[in-house]
């Protein structure tokens, strides 16, 4: 007992750390700007957009999970409900610290709310997460005082659920009207946003399972294992859905003769691309899915927890690679000024920011382990 | 209202950069970042190979996806056509530079001018550092700082905003042309209403079949380019096998 006191308060004092670390690379970058990344005026959104995606879209597939027992009304899952509407706000939160620190001027944020512009896909990106979160956090408080099915509890599930549907798909039409960049394939980003959203909500939510199975030795979660099966079921479905859209997506590059396109067949980076083979989307999406075809590793604990570990860093390096390959190349006269091709890796502040943003995420999560309750369902 | 415009005419244009080096005067802009720029090309295959110069600048598009994108209008159409940036509302996004077709918009990825800022002289007793010319000249930020640009947007930008060319708006509400125009020594830079038929602009797009950058997006763009520099002769020829 007293040896996991001790790792628990091992685990707080590293939380606490990296946010400290974090709190100086804020301050650097609010001080110094974001010359202190490897960015240009080329390579525009680098790694903590890509952070921002990616925890954005988890939180979202977070909400749409938790809405199978509280707006589909599947009760068996109920006991999952209250800890994946936790996740999803402070996954949402950690996304949130990621973009604000991409944003060059945070001080005139305001003017998002006093100079709205409602043709702008980043302005509704921007409304709809953060009314989901108010929502979501009043959906919480309402469940933890044991509201979980009032007409107003349910009228916030639903309007969650409804906004974690939108946010994904606007994330998506963010680069799906680029019309200068065409490598982000119009509406099937949108989709597709969709669909890695629920992917990665549906592996940190196995993943975290079975961690804190394993570091609390809780018995819920063996207890409940049927119900994690079943999860996993649901898992490798939306993985197949997956591997299905990044067939199509390969088969329009590799077909393609715009120039463009043409940038997959070259493209080298730290974000898994390598020699011409996409080894983010090998060992990071085909291979987890082959796995969970596999009845035994369905069903283990450790095959959950390597399929979905996989799958997690996997759609991070997905979104990375979609997010550098339409700007690897300059557009119009910025040639004159940059090589025909560039390539990127992070700076050391940006990966600050990701730590950053982990950080406070892992430490809401661990909170909200100990303080609220997060196993709790309806009587 | 009129609808500015500009037009081109790449047969006159030598490529002198004159326009370019007049509009950083004008709006002070910073180092690494380009209002007004260029797209050269070279074509064919030594011995027989062409160089082409296309002058670029802000197309100042009636659909500009730049405006279209911008979370809090701060990039934004003026009645008169001109895509316009309000620094104090921009968030740092880059949506708008992401967004543009033509690249013509950077992003102030640092405090501009830091050059400027540095107290190194070359020679001691010789040659004055950088910051002792701003101070002597008793500028903001470089010697060169044009205080007119700062009638309709911040003189210097800040760094964490965006920037681009603006047509000289400040020049043109005063009934001045935009500075390029005013640089160019080859009168390669015609400005005008293009709504009005009597125009210089009007008069010269009904003359000539211009072309435009990335047409086929709809973005409608308010450069027009018209002829092309090509003094070259060849013999007549049908080719042969
Ligand atoms: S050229 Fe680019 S910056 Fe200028 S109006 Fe068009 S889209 Fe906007
Ligand atoms: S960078 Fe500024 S001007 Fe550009 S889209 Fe964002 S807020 Fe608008």
């Amino acid at each position: 007992m007293s040896e996991k006191k001790g790792l628990y308060g091992i685990w707080l004092v590293v939380l606490g750390i990296a946010i400290l670390i974090g709190l100086y690379t804020a301050l650097k970058i609010f001080i110094q700007g974001h010359g202190l990344f490897n960015t240009n005026d080329v390579i525009i959104w680098s790694l903590p957009l890509g952070v921002y995606i990616f925890l954005a879209l988890t939180s979202s597939g977070l909400t749409l999970l938790a809405g199978v027992p509280l707006v589909l009304m599947v009760k068996k899952y109920e006991p999952f409900a209250k800890r994946l509407v936790f996740l999803a706000i402070a996954t949402l939160l950690g996304a949130f610290v990621a973009i604000g620190l991409e944003l060059g001027s945070v001080e005139n944020m305001f003017w998002i709310l006093f100079s709205p512009n409602f043709s702008s896909p980043i302005w509704w990106m921007g409304f709809i997460y953060s009314v989901e979160l108010l929502v979501l956090i009043v959906k919480f408080w309402r469940m933890h005082k044991g509201d979980w099915h009032s007409g107003f509890s349910n009228a916030l599930g639903v309007i969650s659920f409804l906004l974690a549907l939108i946010a994904p798909l606007m994330i998506g039409s963010v680069f799906g009207i680029t019309e200068s960049r065409v490598t982000y394939f119009g509406s099937m980003m949108s989709v597709y946003s969709l669909v890695l959203g629920l992917l990665s909500g549906t592996a940190l939510f196995l993943l975290y399972s079975t961690i804190f199975h394993r570091v609390t030795g809780n018995g819920a979660v063996e207890r409940q294992t049927p119900l994690y099966n079943e999860f996993t079921v649901i898992f490798a479905y939306v993985a197949g859905i997956a591997v299905v859209l990044s067939l199509v997506k390969f088969a329009i590059e590799s077909a393609s003769t715009v120039p463009e396109f043409l940038v997959y067949h070259k493209f080298e980076h730290a974000f898994g691309a390598w020699q011409g083979f996409h080894f983010e989307v090998l060992l990071g999406l085909f291979l987890p899915f082959v796995l969970l075809l596999i009845p035994s590793v369905r069903k283990s604990m450790g095959g959950k927890a390597v399929t979905s570990a996989l799958i997690l860093v996997g759609t991070l390096m997905m979104h990375m690679e979609i997010l550098l390959a339409g700007q690897s190349h300059p557009v119009g006269p910025k040639a004159e000024q940059y090589p025909a091709f560039i390539s990127y890796f992070p700076s050391i502040w940006e990966w600050l920011v990701f730590v950053f943003a982990l950080a406070v995420m892992l430490l809401l999560y661990t909170l909200g382990e100990r303080y609220l309750k997060l196993a709790e369902a309806p009587q | 209202m009129p609808r500015y415009a500009m037009v081109i005419d790449l047969q006159r244009c030598v490529g002198c950069g004159a326009c370019s080096i007049a509009c950083r005067n004008e709006n002070n802009v910073p180092e690494g970042i380009y209002w007004s720029n260029k797209i050269t090309e070279t074509v064919g295959t030594f011995p027989n190979v062409r160089y082409h110069y296309i002058p670029t600048l802000c197309n100042h598009c009636e659909y500009a996806p730049c405006v279209r994108g911008c979370p809090t209008k701060a990039m934004h159409k003026l009645d008169n056509g001109i895509t316009m940036h309000d620094p104090k509302k921009c968030i740092g996004c880059k949506y708008c530079e992401f967004n543009c077709p033509y690249g013509v918009i950077y992003f102030n990825w640092k405090e501009p001018h830091q050059f400027w800022k540095n107290n190194k002289v070359l020679f001691k007793g010789g040659t004055s550092s950088p910051r002792e010319e701003v101070e002597k000249v008793g500028a903001e930020k470089t010697p060169y700082f044009n205080p007119e640009r700062g009638a309709t947007l911040p003189a210097n930008r800040p760094k964490g905003v965006v920037e681009k060319c603006t047509f000289c708006d400040h020049r043109v509400s005063k009934g001045l042309l935009p500075t390029c125009v005013e640089a160019c020594p080859a009168n390669a830079r015609i400005f005008g209403d293009i709504k009005d038929p009597d125009s210089d602009v009007a008069k010269l797009l009904g003359k000539f079949r211009p072309f435009r950058l990335r047409e086929q997006l709809g973005t409608n763009p308010h450069i027009f380019y018209i002829r092309d520099f090509n003094p070259a002769q060849y013999r007549p020829t049908k080719g042969g096998i």
